[in-house]
């Protein structure tokens, strides 16, 4: 059962991020990698990380793709105009990484051939919110911190790239 | 093998339970809005002369729908086009999963909770997939390539963003005090008493929190007074103008099911979901016998009130209308005769002399009445309101939800976790 659930999510997860890439409309790529994420926390929940499926979902599928598409919509992204030829030089290492997962995942099975245990030798509470608490606000709190800084110094950045400069809060 | 059985026969009773609620508040719908207005509503649909008080009528529009011409724009993007209603049924019903609707039951030797599945991170599951149902909004506004619906997908991916961290905020409140993200640790905890008398509900320990979320699921269900995606008066009908024919219907339904879905979390987190106050479930193990007994009786004699209501009309209103429709209160008395007789006839059968299976089985039924009691309390709370308040205004929407719901949720954090660390 495991074993037939992540060749399941993993495959659609593949597609999903293929045709994220070779979408013409932007508003039809978001939506892909909508289907990617959620494919993802399907992989996460299949390794007992049940917080952190629930996070990709909430978080990246939900939150965060929804801005993504509101500003695409808002925008009116654009649609690719040209004739249907193969991609320029600049696009390849991006559709070249999904045919790569897949050779990986192709050696991985045919390496661990006879294998019956899909799931991790984990116990049932090892990803849920308990855990990942202590590990994030204990062991791990001053980079959970860090990162939280290095946020909001992107966060400034865009705003001093995106702002006139003459109207900036601290001119 | 027992346990993908048991999970199927979970679903198959939650998916009924919903299904058959939604035709019921749609007629709920017609007749709250008309008992709110002060007019009769629908009573014009029957079944050989029966009217059932409006009833008829559910059945009515599903076969007008299903039988309805399925108009589709030229210029729409046809998979989005066709995914998006799917997307909204799917997406409504898929809360229900972590929604207990009862403690347990014994079958077999087998001790079943009574929830489809018991996630650990059931209360955050919740929040992930009320997150996406954006998304059948906002692709049915794109892909209908019409400007109304455009506006009324982006008003709704606008307002989600918006309402969706003040509904985080107030769950996390009531996490804290419980201490748990699983929904039945949570409804279980509610089971306690607070100084011997009240009922640790999360409405009396965190009153603040409950405001907050049941605005943010009023908003999240995109029903008035923040169904601005649809609009009708500025947007004409919002992102599903472009709908018709069953596909309309999908989306219907939807926003019902994300109704009965509002109710059920609400119930679940604030009003003690299953538990009936002050009567815990050993209390009612222990008075199955009586309690069955009584709940006989009680049928009984309310049925056959209802008999003679309806045999006096049956009386005075012979010849009303002159056609099919005077059969009708014949056929009601008859049919509540049936049940007073019924409920009767089970008295002969010794209710109170129940053994120890048979009184897990009335503890569990009363149960799960308590609990779909509090859930059609809620979804008639959502009529209430629909009926009574008018729509905000966008900037009104915006300004409730950024200046005033996301600060009193941040205090309400900050408050919970003094209380909780200090005293």
């Amino acid at each position: 059962m495991e074993g037939f659930l992540f060749w399941f999510c993993g495959s659609l997860m593949l597609l999903g991020s293929l045709m994220t890439v070779t979408q013409r409309s932007a508003v039809v790529s978001a939506v892909w990698l909508i289907f990617a994420f959620i494919c993802a926390a399907g992989i996460f929940a299949l390794l007992n990380a049940s917080f952190l499926a629930v996070m990709q979902v909430l978080v990246y599928a939900g939150a965060i793709m929804v801005l993504f598409l509101f500003v695409i919509m808002m925008l009116q992204g654009p649609e690719l105009e040209g004739e249907r030829k193969l991609l320029k030089l600049p696009m390849w290492p991006a559709v070249a990484v999904p045919p790569m997962a897949i050779a990986v995942m192709i050696v991985g099975y045919l390496q661990n051939k006879g294998l019956t245990q899909w799931g991790p030798d984990a116990p049932e509470s090892f990803g849920g919110p308990n855990h990942v608490a202590e590990l994030l606000l204990g062991k791990y709190l001053l980079a959970f911190e860090l990162i939280s800084i290095v946020l909001l110094v992107a966060l400034i950045g865009a705003l001093a790239i995106g702002k006139d400069e003459r109207k900036l809060p601290w001119k | 093998m027992p346990i993908v059985l048991e999970s199927l026969a979970k679903i198959v009773f939650m998916f009924l339970l919903i299904m058959g609620m939604v035709p019921a508040l749609i007629w709920a719908e017609r007749k709250g809005a008309a008992f709110i207005q002060d007019r009769t509503g629908p009573n014009r649909a029957a079944i050989g002369g029966v009217r059932l008080a409006g009833l008829v009528h559910p059945i009515a529009d599903v076969l007008k729908l299903v039988f309805k011409e399925d108009v589709q724009p030229e210029a729409r993007h046809k998979a989005f086009y066709n995914l998006a209603p799917w997307l909204a049924m799917t997406i409504a019903v898929s809360s229900y999963a972590v929604i207990p609707f009862g403690d347990f039951i014994t079958i077999a030797g087998r001790k079943i909770p009574l929830v489809v599945a018991d996630l650990q991170v059931g209360a955050l599951y919740v929040l992930a997939v009320a997150s996406l149902g954006t998304y059948a909004v906002v692709m049915a506004g794109w892909a209908s390539n019409n400007k109304f619906t455009f506006l009324g997908g982006i008003r709704a991916t606008a307002q989600m963003i918006s309402y969706e961290i003040s509904m985080g905020l107030a769950l996390m409140g009531l996490m804290m005090i419980f201490s748990s993200l699983r929904i039945t640790d949570i409804v279980a905890g509610q089971g306690d008493m607070i100084f011997g008398f009240l009922p640790k509900w999360g409405v009396v320990v965190q009153p603040l929190g409950f405001i907050l979320f049941i605005t943010a699921v009023f908003a999240e269900t995109n029903r008035n007074p923040f169904d601005l995606p649809e609009g009708e008066s500025e947007i004409v009908a919002g992102f599903h103008l472009e709908y018709s024919s069953l596909k309309f219907a999908l989306f219907f339904m939807a926003e019902y099911c994300h109704m009965v879905v509002g109710a059920a979390l609400i119930a679940s987190f604030y009003f003690g979901g299953y538990q009936i106050p002050w009567a815990p479930r050993a209390v009612l193990e222990a008075n199955a016998g009586g309690l069955l007994t009584a709940k006989l009786i009680g049928v009984a004699v309310a049925a056959s009130v209802f008999a003679l209501l309806f045999l006096r009309r049956a009386q005075k209103e012979k010849n009303k209308f002159n056609d099919n429709r005077d059969r009708e209160p014949v056929l009601g008395a008859g049919l509540w005769i049936l049940v007073a007789i019924g409920a009767a006839g089970a008295l002969l059968l010794k209710p109170w002399t129940v053994g120890p299976q048979g009184a897990e089985m009335v503890a569990t039924v009363f149960q799960i009445s308590a609990f779909v009691a509090k859930v059609v309390f809620f979804a008639w709370l959502f009529i209430w309101v629909r009926w009574t308040l008018p729509r905000f205004r966008y900037d009104q929407l915006m300004h409730l939800g950024w200046k005033v719901m996301l600060p009193l949720g941040v205090a309400n954090l900050v408050v919970t976790a003094l209380v909780m660390a200090f005293v």
